[in-house]
Order: C-alpha cells, then structure tokens, then sequence
C-alpha cells in the first residue's frame, strides 16, 4: 500500500498546478494518484503438476482456500489477496458467482466444468500491502497448453515463484521455464517443498542452486514445509513456525516483491511529482532572470522563443518521433507477423511429416491433436514474448527524442497475452470416408466384374465360354487390385484431409493470433502517442509561459523590479521546496 | 522347452549357416542363440529420480545398485548372476576393464575412472538368487538434465536400428508427466513382433509420496495406479500398473537387527511425543528425547526407511507385530513388492520363451534384410512361425485388445483378457479360478469357455474382427481343455 507521505505529496502538487493555473499538468498527477490507489502485487505460484502449489498458497495464507488432493489436480487459477471478510468469487466468461471459501474445492479442480478464474478474499496482514497470491494449475506440467497461459500472465506477474519439491533436483521443463520467467518478470523466487518428509532436502537445495547458478538464473531458493506451518500455526508453535522455513520466503514477498512495487510506485511518482514542479519553476526562472539582468533579456526571450519552437515540433505530427513510433509499429507489426508464421510453418511441417509417417492419420489422431496444441501454443508464446521485448525497445527508441527536451521518462506498456490461449477452437478431426466390408465387397465385385467381363470377352474368340476358370482368375485378380487401390486412395485422402485440417487451424491460429497481437501493438501504439503527446504540450505551454513571463520582465517598471524579484524568489522557493520533497521520498 | 523355443532356435542355427560369410550377422545370431539359455533380460527405465536403482535393489534383496539423493545411475549397467562378485566397464572404444568392488555401510560403490559419456554399459556378476532368473538392466534417467545421460537410455531402450536388448521393460513413473507418456509410446512400433505393450509393465514409483508419507498414502497410490489401468491411452501402452513403495520395500528387504531394535524402542514412546518427533524429517533426526534412541541412529533409520517406513514400521510394532522377520515381511507386503513380483512372474517369467523368441525374430528380421541365395526358405519359416505359433497369435490378440482395435462388451473383454494368458500363463488363472482347484472343476470351466467362445465367434452380427479374436479366445480355452486332459 502506498505510504500516506506518497499520496499527500501528489495532493500537494495538485493544489500547485491549480493555484498557478497549470491544469493540463495535473492530469498526470492524476493517474499517479490512480495508480497508488490500486496497489494489486501479483504473485505468481507456477510448477509441475503434484509440487504442492496450492498448499503453499494455503500455508502462507494459513487457510484452507485451494483444495489440496494426493491425485486430483488444480485446474483453474485462484486469485488470493486482501479483504475484510472472507469471500470467494467463480468468475465465468459473463457472470461472477459468489460461493462460500469453503466450497471452492469442488469447483476449481479438474475433472469437473471449471469456471474462468476464482477470486477469494482473506483478511491477513500478510496480504493487506496488496499482494495478490495466484495459484496456478497444475493440470498437464509446465510444457502443456496450460503452461503457455501461464507464460503468457507472466508479464503481468510483479513475481513469480517456482515451486519444486524435495524429491529430487531441477528437471528440464522446470530449468527452461526459470529461464523464460527471467525474461518476462521482474522478480523470480524458487520455492523447495514438502522439507519435512526428505531428509535429503539440504543435497537437493544444493543441486538446485548449483542448477540455477549454471543456467544464469538469479533467483532465490526457499526450502520450505507448508505442513509443519500449517501445524505450527494451528497449535500456536513457533518453533514449529520457524522450522517451516517460512519466515525467509514471508520476508521475499514482503521485502523485494511488495516493496519493490512500492519502491517502484514512489520513484515514478516522485519523478512525475519533480517533473511537474520543474516545469512550474520555468516560468519564474526564466522572469527571475530577465529582471536581474534586463540586457541580457532580450538573448533569453529570444532563446526560449526558439525552444519553445521546438517543442512546438515536437507537437506536430510530423515531429521526428512520431515518425519513429509510427515506422517502429508498422515493422514491428510486420516483424512479429513473419515470426509468427515462421514459427508455425515449422509446426506445420513438422506435423505433415508425423502425418506422413503415420500408418493411418485415424488411430494416432488424438495425441497428435494434444502434441499440435502444444506445439502451436509454445510458438504462440515464444512469439509473444518477442512482441513484449521488442515493444519495450521501441518505447526507449522514443523517449530518446525527448531527450534533449526533457527527462523523458519511458511509460510502462500494457502488454496483456492473457487473451492470447483459447481464442482459436481447437482442431477439427477430420470426418473421412469409411472403408468397411460393405465397401470392400463392393468394390471388389465392381473390379472383378470388370475382370471377368473383360478376359472373357476375350477368351469367347477361342471359343470359350463368358465364364470360364481363366476369366474368373482374372476376375478374382482385378477385384483384389481394385479393393488394394481402394484402400491406398482412402489412405490417402485421409492423410490430404488430416493435412487439410491441421492448415485450416494453423491458419486460424495466425489469423486469431495475429489479430490479437496487431491490436496489442496498435494499443501500445496510441498508448506511447497519448503519452509522448501530452508530454510534448506541457513542455509546449511551459515555455510558452517562460517566454511571456521573460517579455513581461523586460516591460516591468524599474520601481517595482525589487519587489517582483522577492515575490518571484519566494513563489521559486515553494515549488523548489516541493521538488526537493519529491526527491526525497 | 517349449516347441515355439525349439523352432525359432532351430531357424536362428539354419540363419547361421546361410550366412556363414557375414561375420556381423552370425555374431548376432549367436548372441541371440546363447541369449535362449541366459536369464530373461529386465530393463528397468524411467524419468530421473522415479526410484529405478531402489526398486532394483529391492527385488534383489540387497542394495547393489548405488542410490543417492541427486542424479545417481549415469550409464546403463548389467546385473548378472555369477558365483563371484565383479564389476567389468564396457567402454564406447570397445575396451572391457575390470574395476574395483568397494562398499560402503553395505552399499555398493563404483568409480567409473572415466567420463560416463565414454562408457557403453557396466556389467556387475553377483552371485543372488533373484538374478539367477532374470537379469536386470539400470538405465539413466529420461527428461535428465544431463541431457546426454536422458540421451544415453533413450538409445539403449529404443534404438532407431536394432531391436533392443532388453526382452520386457519395467517402466517407472511417479505420476504420470507428458514425457512418461511419449516415451512409453516408443516402445509401440508398427511391426507385429516388435510392438506389443504386453512387454511391458508400468510402476507408479515412490508410492509412499503420493500421499506425503500419511500412512495412508498406499491407498491413495492404489486408487490412482487403478484410475491409470482405466486409462485408454495407457492400457494400449502397457500391460497393468503397479503401484511400489521402493524405498519401503528395499529397506523392508534388507532390514537389519539393530534397525529392528531401534523401530521397537520408538514405537514403546508415548504417542504424543512420537507424533511430535515423527512431523518432520529434521525433527526425527536431531530432536533429543528421552527413551528414544539416539539422534544418529534415527538419522540412518529416516535415511534408509523414509518418514513413511518409520511411521508404518512403529505402528505395526504397536500392533503387535514383534519379531524381526514378521515386521520385514509386513513392511515388504505394505510397499507392494509382493503384487510386482506376482506380476514380473506371470508377465515375464512364464512367457520366457516367448518373450526370448520375439527378441531372436527380431534380430533374424535385421539378418534377413540382406536377402542371400538361400534366405527365402528362412523368410518362410520365419512366417510360419510367427503366424503359427498361438503363443504369437495371444501376444498379438491380447496387443489388439488393449489398443481397442477390437470391440467387446467390458466383460467379455476381460474374460477374454484372462483366457489369452493376460493375467498370468496358467490355467486356474486364465479361467479366473482359485489355484487349487481340482483338474476336474478346471476343466469343466475350460470347456464352458470354449462354447462360451464359440457362440461368440459364430454369432451372426459379430464383425470380421471380434469373430476373428473370438476364434483366438476359442483356440486358447481348448489349449486349456487340451492341457487340463
């Protein structure tokens, strides 16, 4: 939660736009106050199926909220985080239906038909500085579409943690996803599970940190017992409490992740605060200087006019930088396109191929739709992870051109992937054509006819009769090759449909896909316009302010000149004393 | 010796003789003909950490494979039965070296004296009873993060050229990841001989974790190992799934006086203090307590037994359970040990020959390949026996059946199941009937099954395909009657 000093400094400096009639500056103040308002800390719990997730969500919490089984496995995400009383939430496609927290366990596991998300409320202290435990599914591993979503949240996560358990050190799947997560989010923990019950869990802590520091992952490791926590809370134990290793991964989330948010709260707000009282300073600077030095003034108001034409360049729509955004998203929009399908045709490919190599496309059709998803949606996120990085990139390439102007500071870019899994229908099985015994029979008949008819009528010239024993060996011979032939153009076609199935989803993929990630682009887009835009306009209006305030100075009457320049020097005095707060919080 | 054994020995000597000019090719025949006299070959294979080396042990009965709490077996090694203990390395260059036997605490400890990447396979001789019957195979773990270890028992158990050396798999898996699933689907191929999942049982390992070391946990571990045997995919991928304790059932094997001693003097503690000791492993192996044995002792106990033997091995004593070899006999029944030996033994042991003929067509199959002045007679006799052998035809029926290429009611497909020898070769088993039945009730029930069959088989409205496998059903219940005469 952001301090009250945070909040009471941008009041101030509201009330200071206003009293110097600067409102255009207050709208950034203003969704600097929006932003303290809402504190939401994510943290993300992700891991392979059956490590204990949902219990180390119900042990930091010290409540049973997500239901814990030795087989049955979590399948929707369940967001935890503060509130006054205790509530749970399913939240659907259209509807949020309120349920009791104790019922939750028979709505989100697998198995069963699952809402989007669930929602609970809790009032710990743990969770009042805003955090927001979300436990995720487990269903399917890390490498499954499942895994993908995930991914795709990361973004939006200020932390994830990776839990593990004691059995046995970092698997593959697990060192990959630590990797990607590094990427994607400010924060990783990794979490060492279910201490208690492997007397081993030191070795293994010991292997996993050697892991994490040879794949370059920086990420702290927390061997932790939810069951002694659990038991330590319920019989008010606390050497049972400090057993469970939990104090050193409570402190992780309050510490780094809740006050790195904070942190991260107070210096943009700090820095929006100090911009705005430079730009109110201008004005009186710039007025300061021209009474004290009334030869001089001339020089000033002609140099600030010529900044302020600048800015006014700036302005325009032909300015440097909006020429930059607008070629950085077309290729980027380009860019990410081409890798998205570069990506999918390799998919595509590949698939051909296992439906090639197949005897019948039929009997393998269900894992090959399961490895398809799988293999779409790793590309999927693979290619959105791309468009995250390269669209932060661009934002910096913008912000350079205010450089020379002003402390640009580059915005943050709502990226959200969560739309991205699940919006394309899956794959369609294909219908195909039955090749039964009916049809064997027919077909044969047919050939054999053909056979018989054809070497009979042959034969007839030597003076034999329609049917005799070498026309119907060649009948029986041209029904068996008609019903071979058959059955390889059945084959065959089964194989072109599965092929044609397989194109038509990819193709929708890149269509969904795609779309989503073009309106994401466009929406950071005009975010990063919106935002350069307004920046350009106030340091527009400030110099213009510097400049009548500098031609006024010129044509103020000598006798009253003292007297401007103490009124002026106290007005500087407060908004510096305002900076000077902001740069101490 | 059964005929089909005579017959594919019979057709490997003729296979030497043809091609008598190929060095290569008579190697492999004559590894496959002194295969037929050696114990069946058992590979043990699953992901890293599934408890492969520990199950081994357990079967054995003593710890011969190295454990460890990290990433332990890093190359594919032999157990044979020898008179004489001895390690010989295997390497890639094609080198045999001896090396130096040491163990700790009972332990046996190895050091390869060279990249693990460099060897091919290490061979330990150790002279056990178990092994006399079966020889079993080590391999790395798969999804290692070595990727050449994962790499190394990807190629031993399913080389893309060879048919493997190993006769049946014994597959471990805790529960159940995508990547277990992919690689029980390589040992499915196309061809008839090679591909059966009959080759192969499922072991849902570390049971006892299943359920964080409840005493219940067994239980949980048996519902879902249930659930797995329901499960489609799986059935056509393997023939049951069984679910083991290693841990419990190694340690339980392998028990020793001062271990009992120490299990009795907790188990005499109060309750509470004993609940109090048992909540964590740190706890049970530090805690100072008066009565009980001593903080080190408690460690080696919690190492070899886990939380869950400690808890099952006191709550056992308490009820009643007081001598030594009772309490390991016990320990061993809880762990699951006993179900899997029943199994490897129906499974595996009875089908021998069968199961030692497949992998010797296999290898005739390579041989064949090269077609030589003479060979066709070899084909042919390779077709016939593979067609007419019914142990092949049962294989190949029962692979069909669990693969769910043919359709029966659920009940007349686990009747048929039985009858084709899926549940164990012998014929109490196969009429689903107790052990020690008289031959006279034995054979009543053979003959039913047979007329049972038979109205299947010539049921109007059966397809080509259910007639077609009740005809096999048919041929097996007479066998049975045959037999039971």
């Amino acid at each position: 939660m952001a301090s009250p000093a945070t909040t009471e400094l941008v009041d101030l400096a509201l009330t200071a736009t206003t009293a110097y009639g600067r409102p255009d500056l207050g709208a950034r103040l203003e969704a600097a106050k929006a932003r303290l308002a809402d504190p939401g800390v994510r943290v993300l719990v992700v891991g392979e199926f059956k490590q204990g997730k949902s219990k180390l969500v119900n042990a930091l919490v010290n409540a049973s909220v997500c239901p814990v089984d030795d087989d049955i496995a979590t399948a929707v995400p369940t967001e935890v985080r503060f509130g006054e009383a205790p509530s749970a939430v399913l939240v659907g496609e259209h509807e949020r239906t309120p349920i009791a927290v104790e019922q939750l366990g028979e709505h989100v596991v697998e198995g069963l038909e699952n809402p989007l998300r669930a929602e609970v409320t809790l009032p710990r202290k743990l969770l009042a500085g805003g955090l927001v435990l979300v436990d995720t599914p487990g269903v399917g591993g890390l490498g499954s579409a499942h895994g993908a979503a995930t991914m795709a949240a990361l973004p939006l996560a200020d932390a994830v943690l990776l839990v593990s358990d004691a059995a046995q050190e970092y698997t593959a799947p697990e060192l990959d996803f630590l990797r990607a997560a590094m990427e994607l989010c400010p924060t990783v923990g990794a979490v060492v599970t279910k201490t208690d019950l492997y007397p081993h869990w030191r070795r293994i802590a010991d292997l996993d940190r050697e892991h994490l520091r040879r794949a370059g992952v920086e990420a702290e490791l927390f061997p932790v017992s939810s069951d002694l926590r659990l038991a330590g809370a319920a019989q008010n134990d606390a050497e049972l409490l400090a057993e469970s290793g939990f104090a050193p991964l409570v402190g992780f989330l309050l510490r780094k992740v809740v006050a790195r948010a904070e942190d991260l709260d107070r210096r943009s707000t700090s820095q929006d605060v100090r911009a705005v009282a430079e730009q109110l300073a201008a004005g009186f600077t710039a007025e300061l200087a021209a009474l004290r030095d009334p030869a001089g003034a001339e020089a000033l108001v002609a140099e600030l006019t010529s900044a302020k034409e600048r800015a006014d360049e700036l302005r325009q729509r032909s300015a440097r930088w909006q020429i930059t955004l607008n070629d950085g998203v077309a290729d980027l929009i380009s860019d990410i396109e081409y890798d998205l399908r570069d990506r999918l045709r390799a998919v595509t490919r590949e698939a051909e191929q296992l439906l090639d190599d197949a005897a019948d496309p039929n009997t393998i059709w269900d894992q090959f739709a399961e490895w398809l998803h799988q293999q779409v949606s790793q590309a999927t996120s693979a290619n959105y992870v791309w468009t995250a990085q390269r669209a932060r990139w661009l934002a910096e390439q913008v912000a350079d051109h205010f450089s020379e102007a002003a402390d640009a500071a580059v915005p943050d870019i709502t990226i959200d992937g969560s739309r991205l899994a699940g919006s394309v229908d899956p794959l369609e099985k294909p219908e195909g054509e039955r090749f039964g015994v009916g049809q064997r029979l027919f077909i044969g008949m047919r050939g054999g006819y053909g056979g018989v008819l054809m070497i009979g009528l042959a034969t007839t010239f030597v003076g034999m009769a329609l049917l005799n024993p070498v026309s119907l060996a060649a009948g029986l011979l041209f029904g068996g090759k008609t019903v071979r032939d058959e059955y390889r153009r059945v084959r065959d076609r089964r194989r072109a449909e599965a092929k044609t199935a397989v194109r038509r989803h990819i193709d929708e993929v890149v269509f969904q896909v795609g779309k989503d990630s073009r309106d994401t682009l466009r929406r950071a887009q005009r975010q990063l316009r919106d935002h350069f835009t307004v920046l350009a306009e106030e340091l527009s209006r400030s110099l213009a302010t510097s400049v009548a305030a500098a031609q006024s100075a010129v044509a103020t009457e000598s006798s009253q000149r003292t007297k401007r320049i103490a009124d002026l020097e106290a007005e500087l005095g407060r908004v510096q004393s305002l900076a000077k707060k902001a740069e101490a919080l | 010796m059964s005929t089909l054994g005579v017959a594919v020995r019979e057709l490997l000597r003729r296979a030497c003789t043809v091609y008598g000019d190929d060095p290569q090719a008579v190697a492999l025949l004559q590894d496959h003909l002194a295969r037929f006299d050696e114990p069946l070959r058992v590979a043990f294979a699953g992901k890293v950490k599934a408890g492969k080396s520990t199950l081994l042990n357990a079967l054995v009965g003593e710890e011969i494979a190295p454990t460890d709490a990290g990433e332990c077996t890093r190359v594919v090694t032999w157990y044979q039965d020898a008179p004489a203990p001895r390690v010989r390395l295997f390497s890639r260059a094609g080198a045999v070296r001896p090396l130096t036997l040491a163990r700790k605490q009972g332990a046996l400890q190895l050091d390869l004296g060279m990249p693990a990447a460099d060897v091919d396979r290490l061979v330990v001789d150790w002279p056990s009873g178990y092994l006399r019957g079966t020889t079993l195979i080590d391999t790395p773990g798969i999804a290692s993060l070595t990727a050449d270890t994962a790499a190394r028992a990807g190629a031993f158990l399913t080389p893309s050229d060879a048919p493997s050396p190993a006769d049946a798999v014994v597959y471990l898996m805790r529960h159940l990841h995508g990547s277990d699933v992919r690689f029980l689907e390589s040992f499915r191929d196309t061809d008839v001989a090679r591909a059966t999942p009959v080759t192969t049982i499922a072991v849902l390992s570390r049971a006892d974790e299943i359920g964080v070391g409840r005493l219940d946990a067994l239980s949980s571990a048996g519902r879902i190992a249930r659930r797995y045997r329901a499960d489609p995919t799986l059935r056509g991928l393997c023939q049951t799934v069984v679910p083991v304790a290693g841990l419990l059932a190694q340690s339980g094997r392998t028990m020793r006086q001062d271990e009992f001693t120490a299990l009795v003097a907790l188990a005499g503690l109060p309750q509470a203090d004993l609940d109090r000791l048992l909540l964590s492993a740190d706890r049970f192996s530090t805690r100072a307590v008066d009565g009980a044995p001593e903080p080190a002792v408690r460690a080696g106990l919690v190492d070899r037994f886990g939380l869950f033997g400690v808890r099952l091995g006191t709550e056992l004593i308490r009820r009643g359970t007081s001598d030594p070899s009772a309490l390991s006999r016990e320990l061993v029944r809880h762990s699951g040990l006993d179900e899997l030996r029943t199994v490897l033994a129906t499974q595996f042991a009875e089908r021998r020959e069968l199961l030692k003929s497949r992998s010797a067509l296999l290898a005739l199959d390579r041989v064949l390949a090269a077609p030589r002045p003479g060979s066709a007679p070899l084909v042919a006799e390779r077709e016939r026996i593979l067609s007419g052998a019914h142990e092949f035809t049962e294989l190949r029926m029962l692979s069909a059946l669990r693969a769910g290429t043919v359709v029966f009611p659920p009940d007349a497909l686990a009747d048929a199941e039985r009858l084709l020898g899926g549940e164990g070769g012998g014929a109490a088993v196969r009429l689903d009937l107790d052990p020690d039945s008289p031959a006279a009730e034995l054979r009543a029930a053979a003959l039913a099954a047979v007329v049972r069959w038979q109205r299947r088989a010539e049921s109007p409205l059966a397809s080509r395909a259910t007639a077609d496998a009740a005809r096999v059903v048919v041929r097996s219940a007479e066998g049975l009657v045959a037999r039971l005469s």
